[in-house]
């Protein structure tokens, strides 16, 4: 059953753990104007790992999703500095829609369906590169397999559905284009508890099935529950990078609020 | 109708207004074609292509010119105009509506207000750019395309008839409206359009070039432009500058029917052709042109989005 990508690795290096990084950032800048919203971070993402960003509203969580998906090369208005390179192909100077190419796709925040289509549609736009093309029927069904509520919903408009089945289009268009890696942009936002749950079980079975996920999420506790790795960000930089289960929650807490731990200089 | 029996003049204001209805709707699906591309441009690219007019009259140009050089039936030349006008279109969207689009002006760190104007100034300069083009290549002589359909009518009875060439390019509206339909709703380039057209943001995360999308749009609304250009030949006669008086029916249609409706511009195109026809009928010939701007600002009173705008 791999009818989404699990691809392989092609980058050169094995990196923690001995597995190798699907997804490489390396001292990444963005900045808006003059303002600089990223202070030259640098991460990676191992093949099947879900890693969660966690960090306070303006900590440069969105910044860093708009980033890497090529959405800060506004020239003067936005830019970025600083490497990302997905399966060992460098994205950072690409435009938006080649970087899906290169397997990094986003589920953007609010969603952000295309109103006027019908879920369907907005599934098969979802695999629009070339890549994708190929094997858009199974992907499709694959797809409504997986969100039987989609199949049932197919040719309805998706500006008629609840925030949780557009959610589940969301997620379902952003698979459609056969990607290595997920960015998930607030995917509990202004939504349900119970529906967030249902959700992030979702986020879990696509990462089982291969696909690298990276959650960008507001709520520390679910953060905390889906990831095998996690990134907290304050002013634009990553202050803590580990796997959930060797860091304390009292460690994770003091980064985000950007406390010192007692006894730390 | 002094001299008529009651019977008479019953039958002959049927008769005339059968007449008006059916040369309204055969008119109707002429002007269709004239404002779809109009109505493409708008719905995807937020561009108000005021050259619109000017490249119908272009495509008119076209099919004459090559009518005059090359001996082939005249209906042939749509296959050479279309793609050259495609082309025409493809072009200036990719290398220089693109420039000034609302996502350059971005880009360049300006107001995206101003990405709303400039590309309407750049087409208002590109109107008088290609009339005043036309009018150092052909000069002011009224042009035509010879045919033999042009004074052919359809009898449907001793005093009902249309125009041959207002049937005929009738049903080449309803084929080719059906024909975008399926194009936009069915196939990945159409599907980009749409998407882009609902924001171009999101589409460039799907992996969609908003950019070529645009540019083929407008080359979709060229091509329909020349389309209509070869239709606007066969009927009567034009000149450089005749644009202007073809883009006000154009919008006229468009603010009927809807900015985003294929089919509100066939309804947009017949109600505004069965108004003038039976304006000038009723009120002579001077009232066609005010009837069907009276029915314009009645439905911009009534429905500001247009009749079939979702």
């Amino acid at each position: 059953m791999s009818t989404w990508g699990s691809r392989g690795n092609l980058s050169a290096k094995p990196g923690r753990d001995g597995r190798y990084p699907i997804l490489t950032v390396e001292k990444l800048s963005a900045w808006y104007g003059e303002l600089r919203a990223l202070q030259g971070i640098s991460f990676s993402a191992n093949a099947g790992e879900v890693v969660s960003v966690i960090g306070a509203n303006g900590a440069g969580k969105s910044t860093l999703l708009r980033a890497m998906t090529g959405m800060m090369n506004l020239g003067k208005r936005a830019h970025i500095e600083g490497r990302i390179e997905c399966q060992g192909r460098r994205l950072d100077r690409l435009r938006t829609e080649k970087i899906i190419e290169g397997g990094v796709t986003m589920v953007p925040e609010g969603r952000m369906l295309f109103s006027r289509m019908s879920v369907e549609e907005n599934l098969l736009v979802g695999a629009h590169i070339p890549r994708a093309r190929d094997g858009i029927k199974d992907r499709l069904a694959g797809i409504f397999e997986f969100f039987p509520r989609l199949a049932e919903r197919r040719t309805q408009s998706v500006s008629q559905m609840s925030g949780g089945e557009q959610q589940m289009v969301a997620s379902g268009r952003a698979r459609m284009s056969d990607p290595a890696v997920i960015l998930f942009d607030e995917l509990s936002l202004g939504l349900a508890p119970i529906i967030v749950d249902d959700i992030y079980d979702k986020v879990r079975q696509i990462n089982e099935r291969g696909v690298t996920c990276l959650v960008i999420e507001q709520d520390m506790r679910r953060a905390l529950e889906v990831a095998n790795h996690v990134l907290v960000m304050l002013e634009g930089d990553i202050v803590l990078d580990g796997s959930p289960d060797d860091l304390s929650r009292e460690e994770i807490t003091n980064a985000y609020f950007g406390t010192r731990p007692e006894g730390v200089a | 109708m002094a001299g008529l029996s009651f019977e008479e003049q019953v039958y002959w204001t049927l008769i005339d207004l059968a007449n008006a209805l059916l040369t309204g709707t055969f008119i109707g699906g002429y002007y269709a074609i004239l404002s779809i591309g109009l109505a493409l441009s708008f719905g995807v690219m937020r561009l108000v292509n005021l050259a619109h007019g000017e490249f119908l009259i272009v495509g008119a140009y076209i099919s004459a010119v090559i009518l005059q050089v090359v001996n082939i039936p005249a209906f042939f030349v749509l296959f050479i105009v279309v793609p050259i006008m495609f082309g025409i279109g493809y072009g200036l969207q990719r290398f220089l509506l693109n420039r000034v689009s609302v996502q350059a002006m971005e880009r360049r760190g300006m107001s995206s207000n101003f990405g709303l104007m400039a590309p309407i100034l750049v087409t208002f300069g590109l109107s008088i750019f290609i009339s005043h083009g036309l009018l150092a290549i052909f000069a002011s002589d009224a042009m035509s395309i010879n045919n033999s359909l042009a004074f052919s009518a359809i009898r449907i009875t001793s005093d009902l008839s249309v125009s041959t060439l207002r049937f005929i390019f009738f049903l080449f509206a309803i084929v080719l409206l059906i024909a975008l339909f399926l194009f936009l709703r069915h196939s990945a380039t159409g599907r980009a359009i749409r998407a882009t057209s609902d924001n171009p943001t999101y589409a460039t995360l799907m992996g969609i070039n908003t950019e070529h999308v645009f540019a083929v749009a407008l080359g979709i609304s060229l091509a329909i432009g020349g389309v209509a250009g070869f239709m606007i030949g066969m009927t009567r006669t034009f000149q450089p500058f005749d644009g202007p008086q073809f883009i006000l029916i154009a919008f006229g249609v468009v603010i009927i029917g809807g900015m985003n409706s294929i089919v509100g511009s066939l309804v947009g195109g017949v109600l505004l052709g069965i108004v003038q026809v039976l304006a000038g009928t009723y009120f002579g010939p001077s009232a066609q042109l005010v009837g069907g701007y009276m029915l314009v600002l009645a439905v911009l009173a009534f429905f500001r989005e247009g009749l079939f705008s979702r």
